[in-house]
């Protein structure tokens, strides 16, 4: 603008110097027009006057770069196809990337948004969950008790605060309802310490945060909300905090509520709507562990004085946990005592808090990373081809501005800059699809999430990345055509004309091509793998039947149910779902099939102490097996005459017989039960082994057991026994049932207002749901996959397309002389297809290194599955032919009279 | 436009015009054009500005704050720039000028084969 208004300023100045000289010659007795005259060849040369006044404030360079923008700009426009296609690519490749990196940053790079989130440590390094005993295979503990972390506070000075959170919290929602409010809600809700809030530097939204004050038996149960819930259930009602919320029918007052933005210590699709202190625990969960010195279930997030080595720390705090474990039961003697020595603590960085996401993810995300960089490799290679066509196909273009006096330097900085143009605008293609990609990719990734606390509007340093690659690529590719196109000696090329040497394309190029066939080859066989193995997946035989019926998630427990009070509720509510025209039968369960949950325990037949066998176990109704579809195989199931007051009974799985038993032995009628009570359950049936927790759990042992009946002659009070609560209700209908979720909510609610519904799910949802990993990253890898087959078709059309503008006139020779057209077609795709099968020959081998790497992401598969490389194969080459054929057509119908007249 | 033959006209020294400028200006603030006048004529003609390099001159000098521009109206009632001296530009003229002296003293003397009669 300044620039501008001084260049303006210059210009009337001059004028007026003019008008002045002007002025005086008529004066002097000249006539207007001579006057005039006269004054400007005084003068001299304006224009090179008003360029060296403006040359003195150094203005020239921003001039010349806007010439050559907008010279850039006007040649871009004037050849849409190659910018289209060069902007196109660009945007894919770069969006790509930037889709999956905006991914990469938010779940692997970001930290949680608190205060200097740098100081801050987490007491462990895995994502051990959620309550557990005993010490881990390689000794590092992540899970801790309650007064373990009491003693670390206590002795570690080197903390300046050090707060305690419930390891799971989303496999036990709470039921929320607002005084006065008629329904109830099952959301998740976090127990953390006192001092959770103050740990991580966080100010309250409105009301205040909790204190350690709050964290002590007997204090006012107090809550704080988050700010995602307080607005969107609440508007934001400053009248919620002081209001009193029944939680698992347990009065709590809203104490204030969590800063915007914060959505818990770690990154969760469904992330806590309350958090309330961990001594209210044993109250509003009523779960028996939260002062047992022995069941580990909280994560330790501290924040570590400025100064503090943090090795030292780590070590003492090895130290101190392996003192308090020694000074427990299980570790005075025997198998404990021996592996207490290994017992240790990682200190790892807290800022991005609990990292099981990041876990689960990372592998994922960091080789999608890559495919989409293998992408943009290839899009950059087509890039560079296009570029070095246009070079080419330039030359005699630059070669004349050379002969009229244009410097090389301003030749070469003028194709860079339309090159860095052309990246740029590519980049912020680039930008929209990544914008549009990383919604995509969130609702791949987190199906029917809600607030998922990762946005999909590109960050800064997206941005940075997405500017970055487009220029890097702009700029490198934009050197090399610029550099040979202004090498060439004006007078050569301008004798030369555009008559082209039978090769055509040159080897650089021709390189490239070869290196994007061999690159998507690789990518198609990766995607290939990778749907097999989904396909593998979803077809593996669950051993269950899922058509028309519908998994109900419950908590009684929430509901403010006894333990001694759920055998009747259980009657009830097989009862009222019996009463719903259509529903067949209704089981109900601790836990379903296929999903992310497991209850197990060690298992003794008869007695004999066996090499210490884990067994899953599920408390079961009698309908439980009809209503999943699991066959009873030998003997029986479970029956309703399996009460609390008959021999405690239990159906086992195949596999747990065939690990327990000897092969044909009769395992009906033997009794089994954890180390220590060996007769707890008689087996009264065997059963299939339909699928829990994961299909890649291999060999899973299962058993089950009548929900009345506990292990026989236990002596643990019924009060503290968990297992008595039901997780899940699982529908079994003749036909679909339309409003089924509507009729479970109600059916649920006429039983107890506050049996709220946690989750309602088709069988087949609950499946789906299972899958929806792998689902993404097999989809992915095919759209990458697919994009790479895109690209390199286009980059070989390109070529070869320009192999036959080149030779147009030797071609018409050739015909001319008599050559068939069939022969033209041939010799032009025998170049297309060499290209390909070179790339097929540099890929093959890259593949089969590459499957190594993928193996442990994959379900079932070894190696290389020759069919998917069969079908890759096939495909590259079919896009080969394609891109060949077109080409070879246009050169097949070139008339040879008139290629010949066009020298 | 000048009286002169073209042959007793001299081109302006490299370096000398911006001096020049700075000496112009000492009187008081001038416009580009009534700048070019005053050498010509102070200087009975001999000296010619060539009216296209006065102002990248101009443009350099305002560059180094030897001067500054403002817009003003001319004797004829006319919108134009007018360009006074800043306090650096009337010390770097006293500077130059002396300079100047030094040196055409000194070439005087080098060019002169004898000193003239009566002097």
């Amino acid at each position: 603008m300044l620039w501008k208004s001084r260049k303006d300023r210059l210009e009337d100045e001059i004028q007026t110097h003019i008008d002045f000289e002007t002025q005086e010659n008529i004066e002097a007795g000249m006539t207007p027009e001579k006057a005039r005259h006269a004054a400007m060849r005084k003068f001299g040369n304006v224009l090179l006057a008003k360029d060296n006044a403006r040359e003195i404030w150094g203005w020239q360079w921003l001039e010349r770069l806007w010439q050559d923008v907008v010279f850039s700009s006007r040649i871009l426009r004037k050849s849409p196809g190659y910018t289209v296609v060069a902007v196109l690519t660009l945007a894919l490749g770069i969006g790509a990337n930037a889709a999956i990196f905006s991914l990469v940053h938010a779940v692997l790079m970001k930290n949680l948004p608190v205060g200097d989130a740098k100081s801050l440590v987490r007491i462990g390094n895995n994502g051990d969950c959620c309550v557990g005993q005993g010490i881990p295979e390689d000794g590092s503990v992540s899970y801790f008790p309650t007064a373990a972390w009491q003693l670390l506070k206590k002795s570690t000075p080197e903390f300046e605060e050090l707060a305690a959170i419930q390891a799971g919290f989303e496999w036990r929602p709470v039921t929320v309802r607002r005084d006065g409010a008629k329904e109830a809600r099952s959301v998740m809700g976090e127990f953390v310490s006192g001092n959770y809030f103050r740990t991580f530097g966080l100010q309250p939204q409105a009301g205040r945060l909790l204190t350690d004050s709050d964290d002590v038996a007997g204090a006012p149960m107090v809550a704080i909300m988050s700010y995602e819930t307080w607005q969107h259930d609440y508007a934001g009602n400053p009248s919620i905090i002081g209001s009193t919320f029944w939680v698992n029918t347990k009065p709590v007052t809203i104490a204030g509520i969590a800063p915007e933005g914060f959505f818990g210590d770690r990154l969760s699709s469904t992330p806590p709507e309350f958090y309330f202190p961990i001594e209210t625990m044993p109250v509003l969960a009523s779960v028996p562990y939260v002062h047992d010195p022995r069941t580990q279930w909280l994560y330790m997030i501290g924040r570590v004085k400025p100064g503090v080595y943090q090795p030292a720390l780590q070590e003492k705090l090895s130290v101190l946990i392996r003192q308090y474990m020694a000074a427990n039961k299980p570790y005075y003697s025997g198998k404990g005592k021996a592996e207490l020595p290994k017992v240790h603590v990682v200190l790892t960085p807290g800022g991005g808090g609990i990292q099981n996401m990041q876990e689960s993810y990372g592998t994922n995300l960091r080789m999608l990373m890559a495919l989409s960089g293998l992408v943009l490799l290839i899009a950059c290679a087509n890039i560079a081809n296009l570029l070095l066509v246009r070079g080419m196909a330039r030359k005699a273009e630059v070669s004349v501005r050379t002969a009229l006096g244009a410097a090389r330097g301003r030749i070469i900085r003028q194709l860079l800059t339309e090159s860095v143009v052309l990246s740029l605008v590519g980049g912020m293609a680039g930008l929209v699809v990544a914008y549009l990609g990383t919604k995509m990719l969130l609702a791949l990734a987190f199906p029917g999430a809600q607030n998922v606390p990762i946005h999909a509007s590109p960050s800064i340093a997206v941005l940075g990345f997405a500017c970055g690659v487009s220029l890097v690529t702009g700029v490198l590719f934009g050197v090399a055509p610029a550099w040979i196109a202004a090498q060439g000696e004006p007078a050569d090329v301008l004798r030369s004309g555009s008559r082209a040497t039978a090769f055509g394309a040159s080897l650089l190029q021709r390189g490239l091509v070869v290196l994007q066939a061999a690159l998507s080859l690789v990518l198609l066989i990766g995607a290939g793998m990778f749907s097999r193995s989904l396909y593998k997946l979803q077809d593996t035989d669950l051993k269950l039947e899922s058509t028309n019926r519908y998994i109900v998630h419950i908590n009684p427990q929430a509901a403010g149910y006894k333990q001694t009070q759920v055998e009747e509720l259980y009657r009830t509510i097989e009862d009222r779902f019996h009463g719903i025209p259509g529903v067949e039968k209704a089981g109900i369960s601790s836990y379903t099939p296929m999903e992310d949950n497991n209850n197990s325990d060690g298992v003794q037949i008869d007695g004999k102490t066996g090499p210490g066998t884990q067994s899953s176990w599920i408390k079961v109704n009698s309908e439980y097996f009809d209503s999943v579809g699991t066959h009873v195989v030998m003997g029986r199931g479970i029956t309703p005459q399996d009460t609390s007051a008959s021999r405690p009974v239990a159906g086992v799985s195949r596999t747990f017989v065939k690990h327990l038993f000897n092969p044909g032995e009769n395992p009906v009628g033997h009794l089994f039960g954890s180390p220590g009570s060996t007769d707890s359950f008689q087996i009264v049936g065997v059963v299939e082994d339909t699928v829990y927790t994961t299909v890649y759990w291999k060999d899973h042992l299962m058993y089950f057991v009548p929900f009345g009946q506990r292990p026989f002659g236990s002596k643990d009070p019924i009060e503290e026994d968990m297992s008595m609560y039901a997780g899940a209700i699982v529908l079994k209908t003749t036909r679909p049932i339309s409003d089924m979720e509507a009729l479970t909510r109600k059916t649920l609610a006429s039983i107890n207002p506050n049996l709220t519904v946690v989750k309602f799910e088709t069988f087949d949802q609950q499946i789906s749901d299972q899958f929806s990993h792998e689902r993404l990253v097999a989809r992915l890898t095919i759209l990458f996959g697919g994009l790479a087959l895109l690209l390199a078709t286009i980059g070989l059309y390109g070529v070869t397309a320009y192999t036959v503008a080149l030779r147009t006139s030797e071609i018409g020779i050739r015909m001319a002389l008599g050559a068939k057209r069939s022969r033209v077609i041939a010799m032009i795709m025998r170049g297309a297809m060499i290209q390909a099968a070179l790339g097929l020959a540099i890929g093959i081998p890259t593949a089969l290194l590459c499957v190594r790497f993928i193996e442990s992401q994959l379900y079932d598969m070894k190696g290389m599955d020759v069919g998917i490389l069969v079908l890759s194969i096939t495909t590259l080459v079919l896009a080969a032919c394609i891109a060949g054929l077109i080409p070879a057509r246009r050169a097949a119908t070139i008339d040879p009279a008139q290629a010949l007249r066009m020298e | 436009m000048s009286t002169k033959e073209a042959n007793d006209q001299l081109e302006l020294l490299q370096g000398t015009l911006d001096l020049l400028i700075l000496q112009t200006l000492a009187f008081g603030h001038a416009h580009g054009h009534a700048i070019a006048r005053s050498i010509e004529r102070r200087s009975e003609d001999v000296l010619q500005v060539g009216h296209g390099s006065l102002y990248p001159a101009l443009q350099r000098l305002m560059k180094f704050g030897l001067i500054v521009a403002e817009d003003g109206i001319s004797e004829n009632n006319r919108k134009a720039r007018f360009y006074r001296l800043t306090a650096k530009g009337r010390q770097r003229l006293s500077q130059e000028t002396s300079k100047w002296q030094r040196f055409s003293r000194a070439m005087t003397r080098l060019l002169t084969p004898l000193p003239e009669k009566g002097q």
